[in-house]
């Protein structure tokens, strides 16, 4: 019996919810986003057709979807998180049979107008069945072990899936986003302790069976993480783009070459300069302070979800809020680690400022759902 | 933990004794443990949330933590030492022997590709065509594709190709350092340099390896990093190379010659001033060798030292020098050239079919350039002098001199030194050498009989040769080839107040079927010395199937064709080494030129 149910106080209804939908998020949101036109715009060299304008329409686009999805009832979403989980896996399993191949992977369903990432809506899909989960799972069974093992199953079948295309980075963003909902619905931290026993094994494995016939992880993989661990060892060949992407961040200094004066980034030294690696344009034109700047909005967005979460209280919401939050905080942390060289090139774009359909969009999506949760309160 | 009974039992008691409904207490205790839980599990969550955020606030700080120190780290290029080792091997140069340069070193990038690295291999291969028109898109891509994961695309890029190249920006590009050598001076000095090609080659550096002339000859001396600082210096002077060249390739061309080789020599040291083999080649672009075709017509061969040739009459002035040294005849001495003249079956003719009455005196010999004269003194030295001293000369082994051609120009000798040999070698037939041999030989009568082994290196020092000749031997035969120049087959090669000294060579060439000459295929040359008064210079001017069609008819002897064009050689480069016209014809002697006389 859900908290909503039998202790309905207040919530807004009709045009009135226009009031309560925290508009302070979106800006700060559409204030990242045009922080990532600026930077398309300078990289394609001030071509507004290449990169910056397709980017706007889309982003756009996903801030219409976002509102739609915003002013639903957030008990709707709750009660839509079955379909919307087990649709999104059947998406992955066609993507599984018939997916477009690019990059070495199978990712993309060509859906006439755009590729469409199943992986990536997965992410929201996961979220919201795991809080749907929690809600409806009376709270003295949240640590039985056989309880435990449904949420799991939930995790670890789409994680497997998006592990198989190959794509390592999705992988490890659905597990840990799900492990972080499992953490903060109070799953005993017991099992999080076993967890992080088996994964170091794990590691420990992976290492050791390194070059024979039952390796764990493709050939690239293990170029990623040597190159990682020991970038300066191969400046010019797998540790390319981590070099250059600490030469251009390192080039900007505290206050940056300026708009439009970066070398390193616009003359083709980093590849994927405009997807995974654009904040190095920013830190090599905007410098230390650009960095530090665009940090602060992530670091408010973030606040703004934790406090919704916080003073929800609706479990449902609180959770998904909170599922949400880790979502976007893996992507922005694990992109910015990897730039800065602190983790192994997982290819994670860097939210709402990356090119890119499918990651902006799924974004959107999500904060259009804590703003429901937010706008669906009850006060 | 204490629970509240959900019934506790005194209550119920006192609720029924009021007549009230005992359930209601049940709902109520119930609900109250409800919201108990509730307020737990929150207080847990809420614990939870900010444990998580306590972790996002790590993370964010480690993140800005590290910004700031890339911020304030100084930006440093990707240095070649990361890698592999430093290119250490560096080539010494070649010099002339002024110090101007004849080849060196550049820096320069060859471009590999590790497929493994390509983001998009399909546009790469399009703009690697754009930019290299001799790459072919599709080939380009295939190789990306086909699995291998290293190839070459090219040896060496120029600085603007390389910029193009980085402007594709695709990581699978590589750049790998290297050394290559350059010939300033093109195709110059072409033959002695040779050229160079790259050896072992690694991303981080490549081997250069001479491939042919002085470059391979002396590769090991060019290579030892011990001397990679010292150049290394050649006799060659560029100005007269260069001279020589032009005025040599001009003679082919109005000439119609096939090919044409020159030697400019000093008398005294050996050292080599000038060497000229046309047609030639450009050493850095150094063309890879015809797979058909004569080798010997190919503009690789180096026509003046692998290229072995009857040189004809150019023989006769050692079986009159050898003659006199053996104390046979003086200048003057009567030589029978009596016709007709069989030995052996064979009957030996005159040029033209001339004939030069009973006796000839030896200097006249020369001049005239008699063969029967020059088989009677072979005749009189006999075979096993005749050949200890063409050998002694040098003329009977492969030129001694620092190029990798060199070793390979075998004299062409008959296996048994019949008395048929004895008398055509006394006219320069029926044996082949180089024309190194020969401008070795001329340089051993010009330093007053002293022999010298030829050389490209400069030295200061020079040991002198053992004594081949005597003195007053050398002297007279300079004497008899002047004889040449101003009365003889040679007049046009007399510079006014230089003192040319020098004797023609005609040879017919063998058929290639080997049975006989070809009378309208020659090889004209002239050997000179000069100043006659001391000769320092020895010049070997050779062309190969010349015509000299101004006349009425075609001439092909000689004085029409090398003889002319050494004399131009010599008017351009007397002044360039440094020589003054002398005395002997102090006004110039333009009407000195009289029509050579047609025979040799």
């Amino acid at each position: 019996m859900s908290f909503l149910e039998y202790r309905v106080k207040f919530a807004p209804t009709g045009f009135g919810k226009v009031l309560y939908v925290n508009w302070g998020l979106y800006l700060v949101i559409t204030a990242c986003a045009a922080i990532g036109w600026l930077m398309l715009y300078s990289i394609s060299g001030g071509d507004m057709d290449q990169w910056a304008g397709p980017q706007m329409k889309r982003f756009a686009a996903g801030l219409v979807l976002s509102l739609m999805i915003c002013l639903t009832p957030i008990w709707f979403w709750r009660s839509m998180s079955v379909a919307a989980y087990c649709a999104t896996f059947v998406l992955l399993l066609i993507v599984q049979f018939f997916g477009v191949v690019g990059m070495g992977a199978q990712r993309w369903i060509d859906i006439g107008f755009m590729r469409l990432q199943p992986s990536e809506l997965m992410k929201v899909a996961l979220v919201m069945i795991l809080a749907t989960y929690y809600d409806w799972l009376p709270d003295r069974r949240v640590s039985r072990p056989l309880w435990v093992l449904v949420p799991v199953a939930l995790i670890l079948a789409p994680a497997a899936l998006v592990f198989l295309e190959p794509n390592l980075g999705t992988t490890l963003m659905l597990v840990v986003a799900g492990a972080g909902v499992m953490f903060a619905a109070g799953v005993s931290l017991w099992y999080f302790a076993a967890v992080a026993g088996v994964f170091g094994a794990g590691v420990a494995g992976i290492f050791l069976l390194r070059g024979t016939p039952w390796q764990l992880i493709h050939d690239y993989q293990y170029k990623r993480i040597d190159t990682f661990l020991d970038p300066s060892a191969d400046p010019l060949g797998a540790g390319y783009n981590i070099t250059q992407a600490k030469i251009a961040l390192g080039s900007g200094g505290w206050t940056g070459k300026g708009f439009m004066q970066g070398t390193q980034s616009r003359l083709n030294f980093l590849p994927e300069k405009h997807t995974d690696f654009i904040f190095t344009t920013l830190g090599e034109e905007f410098g230390f302070v650009g960095a530090i700047s665009l940090l602060t909005l992530y670091a408010v967005i973030l606040v703004f979800l934790f406090w919704a979460a916080l003073q929800n209280k609706d479990r449902f919401s609180s959770l998904l809020l909170i599922g949400i939050a880790m979502n976007f905080f893996l992507y922005l942390a694990v992109n910015l680690a990897m730039v800065m060289g602190l983790a192994p090139v997982v290819g994670v774009p860097l939210p709402f400022l990356s090119y890119g359909g499918s990651a902006t969009l799924v974004l959107l999506i999500a904060f259009g759902l804590a703003q429901s949760a937010i706008v669906h309160r009850l006060r | 933990m204490i629970r509240t009974p959900l019934r506790p039992l005194a209550r119920i008691l006192d609720a029924r004794a009021r007549g009230q409904n005992p359930d209601t207490i049940e709902a109520a205790n119930l609900a109250a443990r409800h919201e108990e839980m509730k307020d737990r599990a929150r207080l847990q969550a809420e614990r939870r949330l900010r444990f998580l955020a306590l972790g996002f606030i790590v993370a964010f700080s480690v993140i800005a933590l590290r910004m700031g120190t890339l911020a304030a780290t100084e930006p440093s290029e990707l240095g070649t030492t990361s890698s592999g080792s430093e290119i250490t091997a560096q080539r010494a140069d070649i010099l002339d022997r002024k110090g101007r340069i004849l080849a060196t070193n550049m820096m320069t990038h060859s471009l590999y590709v590790q497929t493994a690295d390509l983001v998009d291999p399909a546009r790469t291969a399009s703009e690697l065509a754009r930019i290299f028109p001799d790459l072919d898109a599709e080939t380009m891509l295939r190789r990306f594709t086909d699995g291998r994961s290293f190839l070459w695309v090219k040896k060496v890029l120029s600085p603007e190709q390389m910029q193009e190249v980085h402007e594709i920006g695709d990581p699978g590009l590589y750049f790998g350092p290297r050394e290559m050598r350059l010939y300033p001076n093109g195709h110059l000095a072409a033959h002695i340099l040779g050229g160079s090609a790259f050896g072992n080659e690694g991303v981080d550096s490549a081997e250069v390896i001479g491939t042919a002339g002085i470059e391979k000859a002396l590769d090991t001396r060019l290579r030892d990093p011990a001397q990679s600082n010292t150049p290394l210096q050649l006799s060659i002077d560029l100005t007269l190379q260069a001279n020589v060249e032009e005025v040599l390739g001009t003679a082919m061309k109005t000439l119609n010659a096939k090919g044409a080789a020159a030697i400019l020599m000093d008398t005294h040291t050996g050292e080599i001033l000038a060497l000229a083999s046309l047609p030639d080649f450009d050493p850095n672009d150094r063309p890879a060798p015809a797979l058909t075709g004569d080798p010997s017509e190919s503009p690789l061969f180096n026509r003046s030292v692998q290229g072995v040739y009857e040189l004809g009459s150019t023989f006769k002035i050692f079986a009159v020098a050898q003659a006199m040294d053996l104390g046979l005849i003086n200048e003057n001495t009567e030589i029978d050239t009596k016709q007709p003249f069989v030995y052996d079956g064979f009957r030996i003719n005159e040029f033209d079919n001339h004939n030069y009455g009973p006796t000839l005196p030896a200097w006249e010999v020369i001049a005239v350039s008699s063969n029967i004269g020059s088989a009677h003194l072979g005749l009189m030295i006999g075979g096993e002098r005749q050949q200890a001293f063409l050998r002694t000369l040098g003329l009977l082994d492969p030129p001694k001199v620092e190029l990798a051609e060199a070793p390979g120009a075998r004299a062409l000798v008959p296996k048994n030194w019949s008395g048929i040999v004895t008398v055509t070698a006394s006219y320069g037939h029926g044996i082949s050498t180089s024309l190194m041999n020969l401008a070795a030989a001329y340089a051993t009568l010009g330093n007053g009989g002293l022999k010298i082994t030829p050389t490209l290196i400069h030295s200061d020092t020079h040991t002198p040769g053992p004594r081949v000749v005597s003195e007053d031997t050398a002297l007279a035969a300079v004497r008899m080839m002047r004889k040449v120049v101003t009365d003889g087959t040679a007049t046009f090669a007399d510079v006014p107040g230089y003192g040319v000294a020098g004797k023609t060579g005609t040879a017919e060439k063998p058929k290639k079927n080997g049975k006989g000459y070809d009378a309208d295929k020659v090889i004209n040359t002239f050997a000179s010395v000069f100043p006659a008064d001391n000769p320092k210079y020895v010049l070997i001017v050779t062309l190969d199937e010349p015509v000299e069609t101004a006349g009425s008819k075609p001439r092909r002897t000689a004085g029409y064709t090398a003889v002319p064009v050494a004399g131009e050689i010599i008017r351009r480069i007397g002044p360039l080494v440094g020589l003054r016209p002398d005395g002997e014809n102090p006004m110039g002697t333009l009407v000195a030129y009289k029509d050579p006389v047609a025979q040799e």
